[in-house]
């Protein structure tokens, strides 16, 4: 078996590269994928938050590099699905921790009894990024609809183009907000995917319960009711190949959803 | 006494030389200032004496200095018949110096306010004060050539800026190029010595950097340098120019801050644009083909 390995990246910070990570992984081990999460934000480690397994972290990715342990020791299991795994940053290190050889050797042995590695790759160009995009050879590039994160997107995609390793990237828009974009105050997608010239694999509508989720430590994914749930879980099927429809994302009309909502915000909820 | 006019005159007194040698040496001095080029010269000889062979060899000299003895005022009998026997006009002053009215003088100078035309009678005449005014026209005659040779400069200048513009054209149309395709993204820079086409967008933050021309198939939106090793003719041109700067060789533009598109909305149908340096070294964009 030989896994494919994908980097989740997006140059600019708090776009949503690990809660992005977090979700496709786990949507992917739903689906009974073997996967394992690599987070390489080496000193400022989340996605063990995310994923509710911070508790149960014994050794690190810096272990393993030391040879303090073996690779499979350091891989903690998910609480729900045995098909998903973490690799753990330290939070007691940095970047400087880990090389490029060193990961990519990593990447390489999980390979071999994995389907997916997905690599949580931290803000920046600097060696942080180098060292997450050294073992993959697919990347997904998070970026939300404003000027400052697309421009980043756009100088990730060029690094990204210039190596070879790399033999496709594909875009997710994330934290998207559709009345926004319909009065005009925000980036549509399609202007998005105009100024990167770069194909889609997402759209991710913004959703508090994605705040919730992270604090509880369980994925969105695991909430099927949720539009952010729903659209991660298609982004998963689209990794694997298959060929789902973007969600629709325009607010449910009509005189019933609209009473819905007066009452909704009646009683202070969305 | 005869009152001579030459056209085109120009008087060399030599009265205190005192042998042949000694007016050949001044006459070679004189005769090579700018002023004395292309004249008809009057030599006022004074009391020499000149055999016509001396005076032959001075005719010589002047004329292999551009210009060409036309008088001969002296008062020597000797130079006189010398003078006559070379064909030349001669005016033989007697000791007594005549008196000119002053009113004539004044007739002279203002018919004539440059050098040129003289009787050397008159010449005689002439008041110190009188012959300061001549020199002041000389010097405001001097001025004039200077500012002749200004115009001239400048004129000259511009025929080799028409020249080097011609010249750069077609160095630029010489240089190799530089084909890509692909988009150029945030970060990316391209640089090469010689003409540049992109077949795709350039997008903000990135850089072309292009010893000639600059060519973008798509949208303009970084920095694009020209003509980047001093070349003032290169142009920029694209579907469409976004950029945030535009450079060509020592020049340079950034967009109007009143001009803040964040993105250029993609449609088919784009007017081409070019931008080049103007004669007032401003760098102007401007479409092509436009009705």
């Amino acid at each position: 078996m030989s896994g494919r390995v994908i980097v989740i990246t997006s140059g600019k910070g708090g776009v949503g590269k690990t809660t992005t990570s977090a979700n496709i992984g786990t949507a992917l081990a739903k689906a009974g994928q073997k996967v394992v999460l690599i987070d390489t934000d080496i000193g400022l480690r989340n996605l063990d938050l995310l994923l509710g397994l911070e508790n149960r972290i014994v050794y690190t990715i810096v272990d393993v590099v030391e040879e303090r342990c073996k690779l499979k020791q350091a891989l903690v299991k998910d609480k729900k699905n045995p098909n998903l795994c973490l690799l753990a940053a330290a939070q007691t290190r940095d970047k400087s921790a880990v090389n490029q050889e060193q990961l990519k050797a990593i990447c390489d042995e999980l390979k071999e009894d994995n389907d997916f590695i997905l690599v949580d790759c931290p803000a920046g160009i600097e060696q942080g990024f180098q060292n997450a995009v050294a073992g993959a050879t697919e990347a997904i590039v998070v970026t939300t609809p404003e000027m400052s994160a697309v421009r980043d997107a756009d100088r990730i995609i060029g690094l990204l183009e210039a190596k070879e390793e790399i033999e496709s990237y594909r875009l997710l828009l994330n934290r998207v907000r559709p009345n926004l974009i319909k009065s005009n105050d925000m980036m549509s997608v399609e202007d998005v995917v105009d100024i990167l010239s770069c194909s889609l694999i997402g759209i991710i509508p913004e959703d508090t319960g994605v705040i919730t989720s992270t604090n509880k430590g369980e994925p969105i994914v695991n909430d099927e009711k949720s539009l952010a749930g729903q659209a991660y879980s298609n982004v998963a099927k689209r990794v694997m190949g298959e060929e789902v429809d973007f969600l629709n994302l325009e607010e449910p009309k009509g005189w019933a959803a609209k009473v819905k909502k007066f009452f909704a915000g009646l009683f202070g909820k969305e | 006494m005869t009152k001579g006019f030459v056209e085109n005159g120009f008087i060399i007194d030599l009265g205190n030389a005192k042998d042949a040698s000694d007016i050949i040496y001044e006459l070679s001095s004189i005769l090579e200032m700018p002023e004395a080029q292309y004249r008809q010269i009057c030599l006022k000889l004074g009391n020499i004496d000149l055999t016509q062979s001396q005076l032959l060899s001075i005719k010589s000299l002047i004329t292999s200095l551009n210009s060409e003895l036309a008088f001969v005022d002296t008062n020597s009998n000797q130079t006189e018949l010398a003078a006559l026997n070379l064909g030349l006009i001669v005016s033989k002053l007697s000791n007594e110096i005549e008196v000119v009215e002053d009113e004539q003088v004044q007739d002279y100078l203002f018919e004539d306010n440059s050098h040129e035309a003289v009787s050397e009678n008159l010449y005689e005449k002439i008041e110190p004060e009188q012959v300061e005014e001549k020199i002041e026209v000389i010097e405001k005659t001097d001025e004039e050539l200077q500012a002749e040779d200004k115009l001239e400069e400048l004129i000259d200048e511009e025929n080799e800026q028409d020249k080097q513009k011609e010249e750069s054209e077609h160095e630029v149309s010489k240089m190799s190029t530089l084909y890509l395709q692909q988009t150029l993204r945030s970060g990316q820079t391209i640089s090469y010595d010689g003409n540049i086409v992109l077949i795709g967008d350039a997008h903000p933050g990135s850089e072309i950097i292009a010893k000639g021309d600059i060519t973008v198939w798509g949208i303009l939106g970084g920095i694009a340098h020209a003509g980047a090793r001093g070349n003032d003719w290169a142009k920029i041109r694209a579907l469409k120019i976004n950029a945030i700067q535009l450079r060509i060789s020592g020049f340079y533009a950034r967009r109007p801050d009143s001009l803040n598109i964040p993105f250029i909305q993609k449609t088919s149908q784009f007017t081409p644009e070019e931008a080049k340096v103007n004669e007032h070294g401003e760098i102007i964009i401007y479409k092509l083909y436009s009705e």
